[in-house]
């Protein structure tokens, strides 16, 4: 038997959630799928940031529900008497909440857009031509923090924020989306005084998160950008770290 | 099958629930753990299953550290707690879905178990089963799991009195000799005829652990018309027959084991009780 990872275990965790939810995901998806056909009935182009607002505010509550179960005792014990790995539960959340809804949200952005158009030039007797704003002009989001971010950034940027959200449902026990949101809150607080206390002890430098300081670290025409390298090491390690006290955090879960 | 060695649990730092607390539960055998409310029945099922850590000592259920939640041993594990979580699920979906996490599950039962509850529709959802259905439902999937591990928290709080009935009698059916059953209650007279094993939880700590035979080789439970002042009498109710009491068996009598006066006398006289076993 295998004691670490079994597929067949994961395809029965997911045939779980699927059919536990059924009714719950049929009326999510049918209503976002209403919502694009509605924002799409004029033929408007610039729907995009409200749609990623949307979608980030849906997302996050969708991933705080991932380990709600533990807000009822009976369902925790039934939940974590499962006879499956806590990596295989974890595995399985973790593809709900990025895999699963991302694909969701792409099937139902397009159709509610090509519903949304048609039915738009059908009744205002336009020829707008159908255009999926959040697949082929990710760029026009204004709501992200770089104007220019990829699909792939904005996708990790999504899962990251799902993440924190998933480990904010293991965390918390009831209501774990405000918990999470003041976690964040007092996180962030947190090391931008850190960062405030290293600049003014290391440099001098009395500011609070400014971006013109450089550190010179091999010649005056090669800068490295101190917040540019610790934002990549942060783009690429922080989901994973998420995950990985997300798992620890199951392992340790009392009911 | 299940070795609790000198556990120590609490839910907060300044009151300990269970207290270097020791047991050994053996296979085939139906175990009836007797408390009252709030002695740490249901929390000492939990460190067994794993649900709770002990915060001193060392438990091993099936072999296994429960702690781990190792798949291998809750496939072997079926928990029927007091309180049953919330399925928007039909019986038959609920049985196609967890069904085959337990290698030994068998339908054939399943469906056997529902009938003799009188459960017929297995398209009913659960949610919309009454507390008492619903227990059956899960009863019924307990006991067909064929796990060797079955235990049960105040099982027959809910049911009717046909309905007890039927559980002792499935239950009965379903004991097999590598297969061990713990039942949890407070309602003592539900697991007459039942259990073969006594365990009784007081102050936190286990006061008594034996078995039917031996208990009824060593006490004597009889009905006397006067209540008498004898040595051997341990522990005395007066009742519209005379006085029912519980006494050494001195004479080696056979007498029929009625298991609230035994934990109302070990209630009041554990000490006595244990030294009669011990020696």
């Amino acid at each position: 038997m295998n004691t670490i990872f079994n597929i067949n275990r994961l395809g029965l965790l997911l045939k779980r959630f699927f059919l536990e939810n059924r009714q719950r995901e049929l009326t999510f998806w049918g209503l976002a799928t209403l919502v694009f056909l509605l924002m799409h009935l004029s033929g408007s182009k610039n729907n995009a940031s409200t749609e990623v607002i949307l979608i980030f505010i849906s997302g996050l509550i969708f991933a705080a529900k991932m380990f709600k179960i533990f807000n009822y005792t009976p369902g925790g014990m039934h939940y974590l008497l499962i006879p499956a790995t806590h990596l295989e539960k974890l595995i399985t959340a973790i593809l709900l909440s990025t895999v699963y809804f991302i694909a969701m949200i792409v099937i139902t952005h397009v159709i509610g857009t090509t519903l949304g158009t048609t039915f738009g030039n059908l009744y205002w007797g336009t020829n707008n031509p159908i255009f999926f704003e959040l697949i082929q002009s990710p760029a026009s989001h204004t709501v992200y923090l770089k104007s220019e971010m990829s699909l792939l950034n904005s996708i990790i940027l999504f899962t990251a924020f799902q993440s924190v959200f998933m480990l904010g449902s293991i965390y918390f026990r009831r209501n774990a989306v405000g918990k999470t949101i003041l976690a964040i809150i007092v996180v962030l607080m947190l090391l931008i005084y850190i960062s405030a206390l290293l600049k003014n002890t290391i440099f001098g430098i009395n500011t609070i998160g400014s971006n013109s300081h450089f550190i010179n670290l091999v010649s005056s025409e090669n800068p490295f950008k101190v917040e540019e390298i610790i934002f990549t090491i942060i783009k690429y390690a922080f989901i994973p770290f998420l995950w990985i006290v997300s798992y620890f955090r199951l392992t340790e879960k009392q009911v | 099958m299940v070795d609790v060695r000198n556990v120590t649990f609490s839910y907060t730092r300044k009151t300990e629930l269970l207290s270097n607390l020791s047991l050994k539960l053996e296979a085939g055998h139906i175990h009836g753990l007797l408390g009252k409310n709030g002695e740490g029945k249901s929390t000492l099922l939990k460190l067994i299953s794993g649900l709770d850590f002990p915060k001193a000592g060392s438990i091993e259920t099936l072999g296994f550290n429960p702690v781990k939640r190792h798949p291998e041993m809750l496939r072997e594990i079926f928990f029927l707690p007091e309180e049953l979580p919330q399925f928007t699920l039909s019986i038959k979906n609920y049985e196609k879905l967890y069904a085959p996490f337990y290698p030994h599950f068998s339908s054939e039962q399943f469906n056997n178990y529902l009938k003799e509850f009188e459960i017929e529709n297995k398209n009913s959802m659960l949610n919309k089963l009454s507390h008492g259905q619903k227990k059956k439902v899960f009863v019924a999937f307990g006991l067909a799991t064929n796990t060797k591990l079955l235990l049960m928290d105040e099982p027959t709080n809910g049911l009717d009195i046909p309905s007890k009935g039927q559980f002792r009698r499935m239950v009965a059916s379903g004991l097999e000799d590598d297969r061990c059953l713990i039942i949890s209650t407070h309602q003592v007279r539900d697991l007459d005829s039942l259990i073969d094993n006594i365990t009784v939880m007081e102050g936190h700590e286990i006061v008594f652990n034996e078995s039917i035979e031996d208990i009824t080789k060593k006490l004597l439970f009889k009905v006397f018309d006067k209540n008498d002042k004898d040595e051997s009498v341990i522990h005395s109710e007066e009742t519209l027959r005379g006085y029912y009491q519980v006494r050494e068996n001195i004479t080696g009598e056979e007498s029929k084991l009625d298991i609230e006066l035994l934990f109302n006398a070990i209630i009041k006289d554990k000490n006595r009780i244990k030294l009669l076993f011990t020696a």
